[in-house]
């Protein structure tokens, strides 16, 4: 928070102490720490973030994050409380009638952690957003919420020059609206479900080929038979084949099923008899990863062509740093391969014969990494920066993690607002698809409200007896918006353009802010909010529409 | 998936909106009743908010802050300071404090005008019965484990009244409605059961670095500051269950009196003798047990003397920041020893402090509790001191040691749990509870909330109708194979009716036999059960329990009433089986034919392929750690039964 800030601080709780000793924080974010880590714990722990409106909506995102232990917030909020902000904002309380939500919500908020410090600005958001821009640049990460399409757009130009991350949500009656807008958003540790086993069975290293060979199965004895990991078993087979048909891999059905009775033929009999030893059973079941070994995505493929790594200046990022020394692996040493990542899964095996092969694995990983530390100090150099700057374990993590880097880039708001470089073509389509035809519709709508909110200076609905006019409004201020970007005669309800059904439940809803509206799509912002500052699992790459009369979720980018 | 249908029918005029029975159905919840008829309904019905942890705290403000007036809400737990990173109605001054009297407390400020009623209590208990359930519209899990969610759903059965149940692990969260005779209750999928380790695997050789975990905290920890009766430590391996049973019976079997102090004996001097017994006499005496190293790495002792940390000099000195006198209350031995990185894995060395300074802080510090000690895994010591000691006995089996952190997460089956999942999870039940209210049950769904959604972050099936197999909400048979003449009943009504089955006060009775549990039995029925209980199946009066017999099994405390038919095996193999049981709606396709010995192991576990989010709130959960058990085929008896260490 710079100097002349215009936010007040919270008084302390008053027997909160200046902060909790190491031993009780790592109790009270354990469980966070066992999803995010403790390096993921560190980045929330050093993050300040912005609240613009303290609204329930407002509120429920940044309950989420204080509890979660981030460094500290600041809420943006002109309104006084009033008697139905007590109807649906549980932080406020009727003593607090007539003082300034930002500090009723602030002095709340903080008595959740007492690690984390709080202040407020009494002002509405669109006056700050004018006045003072500079306001924001000290943030890590803005929440904006309840913002119409105008304010949106400004703030998201502001958090875009300031280089501040955004996330924006709305509740609007029983429709809810999550948006992260962050430029570029390198993920690393995407934290994928499954993982990939990269063993190299039908293209060995030196190493790795020198020890199978040396493996002679015939000469062992019974239990080491037995026990000869399945990896060592599948390489031999692997070697045996592809010197019986000229280097080639099994690749039809029938030759596959050759390759397996080849394996199973290596079994030890007694009286005739197969043993069913396990790790023979398990080379069997583990055979595709011969002729099927892990590929580049094409997530990852996107990631390696980057512009941003085919030219690495002085001021690139050390991510793009470390993806242009990986292209280079891929294309030097790797001989089109990534860094091996050097842990091996579970195998039936004896102890010793498991170490051995971990320690192959483990020792080309090491090798790996040192040529990509090679070409990350060249890059470095060449850029005129210092050729350690990026440390061995650094790359090392990044060499672990190459195979499920991600990059994620949001539109700007304007982009995707904007007559001529919104995406009709994309929104004409998930208008005409039935799982998303009327979320996208509700999308839609969404726009078209506010529309209507800056002609007529109040949302449709908002008086009942007005609901079938309003919606008649609505539609075609949704139609208008439809044609505007060239996504006109998608086919909601038949006739084209969006139906009056979706039009009447959208002003029937009207735009309050429903508390469980609020709970679900606060705790989906804040969620979104903590993979952008832990820079950890993949955030949403464009909007989700939560749709609480249906009870669906639909993430479009538009 | 009638989205459309749902969302066009919202124009009908409202008139035609309450026509009964199936039209209304198609609606989806918020038309299905009028806004002014649904808000009456939401203050008017009782809904039970079953736990006040993770979930709990969100559900009951969301329901207070929609509108509900009258809510009930039981826990059993206090409150701890690891809950405070998402059970946001709690404060620091909270920690210690009921649950749910607190959790009411607060939601009782938001809303002072709301009815609420809070129960510190086990919903186990017999007030909470058919009759308590029955005066609610509609039952709110926020549960942390298996037993308690299948005694609510027997109970809402029983009582006819709709449960939402929900769970969350990390950032995956699942949410579903049961309503008796319309949808599929809780059981009607099989769940996952906590993973079991075979003794001799844990005792004599483990492979991997959870049998050190779990022989440290089950065994380890009760034999030294708890009942000891609790640890199996010192038992004999049971009959039957490996190649040289009488050997390692001859060679393994503890004498417990070793574990204890003796007289005048100084809490280092105890800690040491223990060392000493547990890291190089008893690692030894396996050692010597050829038999079990022929095709694996043998163990190595440690050498107590030679794993002395610098500070502790060479007489045994104390480091110093004991000897300056931290009190010997301290709460913790990482912390006089300054391993203050709960993420860093320590050397023997200070594995070796660690324990020493553990044991002894235990028995000057907490001499109160020795006799009755339990694990806990938000004890610090008693982490520290399982930590210590797993990780010794790792390195004496060439396993790879673990951090604290990680050690805590094994031993107290450490579900991950945050707030922004638990938040969202609760606005779902509360959106399910909503359409039961407007009896728009055809739009009650199954939601499911992803780690990250390219397309939708919450996807949703109709919720499924019930399973006419299902043991619970229908009258269903099912197989239960075991070895007649070896489980005694005991065993059958601890393990299988209560372990499995969940029940709380079992009848059973089979032909002329039966026998019941419960309050109110008489003295001379109370003696004769207890001299029941040690026979084998096979023994009971009235002919036994044997093969082919039907096993007519009920619970007076909940909704269940089931017939097992038993199937008897004398072969059954208590290593590949360590639960000594197979209990399935179906017999196992290989039971078929008698003689094919080795596809019982693999039909052993039948919830394989079941992923079940059964965990929240309190973070714990057995059963979502649940795994089945490995698969293992016999070659040459038990010789060949265990594998690698993983590093």
């Amino acid at each position: 928070m710079s100097e002349e800030s215009p936010s007040a601080e919270v008084s302390p709780h008053s027997n909160a102490v200046s902060g909790e000793t190491s031993m009780d924080k790592s109790k009270r974010y354990d469980r966070g720490i066992r999803v995010w880590g403790a390096h993921g714990q560190e980045a929330l722990e050093a993050a300040k973030v912005c609240l613009l409106n303290a609204g329930p909506t407002g509120t429920e995102a940044l309950k989420n994050l204080v509890l979660g232990g981030i460094h500290s917030f600041t809420i943006v909020d002109g309104a006084k409380v009033t008697p139905p902000d007590l109807g649906n904002n549980y932080l406020l309380t009727a003593d607090g009638l007539g003082m300034p939500r930002a500090q009723c919500a602030a002095e709340c908020l903080k008595e959740l952690n007492e690690s984390v410090s709080g202040s407020y600005v009494e002002e509405t958001p669109r006056s700050l957003m004018t006045s003072s821009p500079e306001f924001f640049k000290p943030f890590t990460l803005v929440i904006a919420t309840q913002l119409g399409e105008t304010d949106a757009v400004t703030i998201d130009g502001i958090c875009r020059q300031h280089g501040v991350k955004l996330v924006l949500l709305r509740s609007y009656g029983l429709l809810g609206y999550v948006r992260p807008s962050v430029p570029e958003m390198c993920v690393t540790e995407s934290k994928p479900d499954n993982k990939v086993d990269d063993l190299r069975l039908s293209n060995p290293w030196p190493e790795l080929a020198a020890h199978a060979a040396a493996l002679d199965l015939s000469a062992t004895q019974e239990h080491v038979h037995s026990h000869v990991p399945y990896a060592l078993l599948l390489l031999k087979a692997t070697k045996h084949w592809q010197e019986e048909h000229g280097g080639k891999l099994p690749s039809s059905y029938p030759e596959r099923t050759a390759f397996k009775d080849l394996v199973n033929s290596w079994q030890r009999h007694v009286d005739g008899i197969p043993l069913d030893e396990e790790n023979f059973t398990e080379a069997i079941s583990n055979a595709h990863k011969v002729w099927a070994p892990p590929s580049v995505s094409s997530e990852l493929q996107a990631v390696l062509d980057d512009p941003c790594a085919a030219s690495i200046t002085q001021q690139s990022p050390d991510f793009w740093v470390l993806v242009a020394a990986l292209r280079r692996f891929i294309e030097q040493e790797g001989d089109g391969q990534l860094p091996l990542e050097g842990s091996i899964p579970d195998m039936h095996a004896s102890t010793q014969q498991y170490l051995d092969l971990q320690r192959i694995y483990r020792a080309k990983a090491d090798v790996d990494a040192a040529a990509v530390q090679a070409h990350t100090r060249a890059l470095l150099e060449a850029a005129g920066r210092d050729p350690s700057a990026i440390p061995l374990p650094d790359i090392k993590h990044f060499c672990k993690h190459a195979r499920s880097l991600r990059l994620v880039r949001c539109r700007s708001l304007e982009e995707e607002t904007g007559p001529g470089s919104c995406r009709g073509s994309a929104l004409r389509q998930a208008l005409g698809q039935e799982d998303t035809a009327a979320n996208a519709a509700l999308y839609v709508l969404l726009r078209a409200a506010d529309r209507f909110h800056q002609t007529y200076q109040r949302y449709p609905g908002t008086f009942d007896g007005e609901v079938e006019e309003d919606a008649a409004l609505l539609k075609s201020q949704a139609n208008a918006l439809l044609a505007e970007c060239g996504a006109a005669g998608g086919t909601v309800g038949g006739g084209g353009g969006v139906s009056d059904d979706l039009a009447a439940e959208l002003c029937r809803c009207a735009a309050g802010e429903l508390h469980v509206v609020a709970a679900v799509v606060g705790a989906v912002a804040a969620q979104e909010a903590i993979k952008i500052m832990t820079g950890q699992f993949v955030p949403l790459g464009g909007c989700l529409i939560y749709n609480a009369m249906a009870c669906t979720t639909s993430v479009f980018a538009f | 998936m009638g989205r459309d249908k749902t969302l066009s029918s919202g124009t009908a005029p409202p008139d035609t909106l309450h026509t009964a029975g199936s039209s209304q159905d198609v609606l989806a919840w918020p038309w299905a009743a009028t806004g002014e008829e649904l808000k009456q309904r939401v203050q008017d019905v009782k809904v039970l908010a079953v736990g006040a942890g993770g979930i709990g705290c969100e559900l009951l403000k969301t329901l207070v802050m929609s509108g509900f007036k009258h809510i009930e809400v039981v826990d059993l737990d206090t409150i701890e300071t690891s809950n405070l990173n998402r059970q946001f109605l709690f404060r620091k001054r909270h920690v210690g404090k009921s649950k749910a009297l607190v959790a009411a407390e607060a939601v009782k400020q938001m809303r002072p005008d709301i009815d609420i009623t809070a129960y510190q209590g086990n919903v186990n208990e017999s007030r909470f019965d058919v009759d308590f359930f029955r005066r609610f519209d509609c039952v709110l899990n926020g549960l942390d484990n298996l037993e308690a969610r299948r005694h609510i759903n027997r109970l809402c059965l029983a009582a006819e009244v709709p449960l939402v149940e929900s769970g969350t692990a990390g950032y995956l969260g699942q949410v579903s409605v049961h309503i008796k005779g319309r949808t599929e209750c809780f059981e009607c999928q099989p769940k996952p059961t906590s993973k079991t380790f075979p003794v001799c695997t844990l005792r004599n050789t483990p492979d991997k670095p959870i049998h050190c975990v779990v022989w440290a905290k089950e065994m380890l920890f009760p034999l030294l500051f708890g009942a000891p009766e609790a640890s199996d430590l010192h038992e004999a391996p049971p009959a039957g269950s490996g190649i040289d049973a009488a050997a390692v019976t001859r060679n393994i079997a503890d004498d417990p009196s070793c574990y204890q102090r003796a007289e005048g004996e100084s809490s280092t001097h105890f800690a040491e003798r223990m060392f000493r017994h547990l890291y190089c006499t008893k690692i030894n005496e396996l050692r010597n047990m050829e038999d079990l190293w022929r095709s694996r790495r043998p163990p190595q002792a440690l050498d107590l003397d030679a794993l002395r940390m610098p500070a502790y000099g060479d007489g045994g000195d104390q480091p110093a920041a004991i000897e300056a006198g931290v009190p010997a209350t301290a709460s913790s031995a990482c912390k006089e020893l300054g391993l203050s990185d709960a993420h860093s894995v320590w050397n023997d060395q200070q594995n070796a402090a660690v324990f020493l300074r553990a044991v002894a802080l235990f028995l000057d510090g907490r001499s109160h509790e020795l006799g009755s000690a339990q694990f806990d895994k938000d004890d610090l010591l008693a982490v520290e001191l399982v930590t210590a000691a797993a990780n010794l006995r790792a390195t004496c089996f060439g396993i790879s040691r673990q951090s604290l952190f990680e050690t805590k997460g094994m031993a107290g089956n450490i579900i991950h749990a945050i707030a922004t999942t638990n938040a969202i999870v609760s606005g779902l039940i509360v959106v399910e509870a909503m359409k039961l209210l407007a009896r728009s049950f055809a739009s009650c769904q199954t939601s499911f909330l992803q780690v990250s959604g390219s397309k939708r972050l919450v996807s949703r099936m109709s919720a499924p109708e019930p399973s006419a197999a299902c043991m619970v909400c229908s009258t269903a048979q099912a197989r239960l194979v075991l070895n007649a003449n070896k489980m005694s009943l005991q065993q059958l009504v601890d393990k299988v009716l209560k372990g499995r089955l969940a029940l709380i006060a079992p009848s059973l009775w089979c032909g002329t036999f039966s026998y019941e549990e419960g309050e109110g039995l008489e003295e001379d029925e109370i003696t004769r059960n207890r001299k029941l209980l040690l026979l084998p199946l096979a023994q009971l009066p009235g002919g036994g329990v044997v093969h082919n017999s039907i096993l007519h099994v009920d619970d007076q405390e909940q909704c269940f009433k089931a017939q097992l038919i038993i199937t008897h095996r004398e072969d059954w193999d208590d290593e590949q089986h360590p639960e000594g049981f197979y209990l399935g709606g179906d017999l196992p396709p290989a039971l078929t034919e008698p003689s094919v010995e080795a596809a019982i192991s693999e039909t052993a576990s039948p919830n394989e392929d079941v992923v079940s989010l059964t965990s929240d709130d309190d973070g714990v959960a057995a059963e979502a750690a649940a795994r089945p058990v490995a698969k293992r085929k016999a070659i040459e008896g038990n010789t060949d039964s265990s594998k690698r260490p993983r590093t």
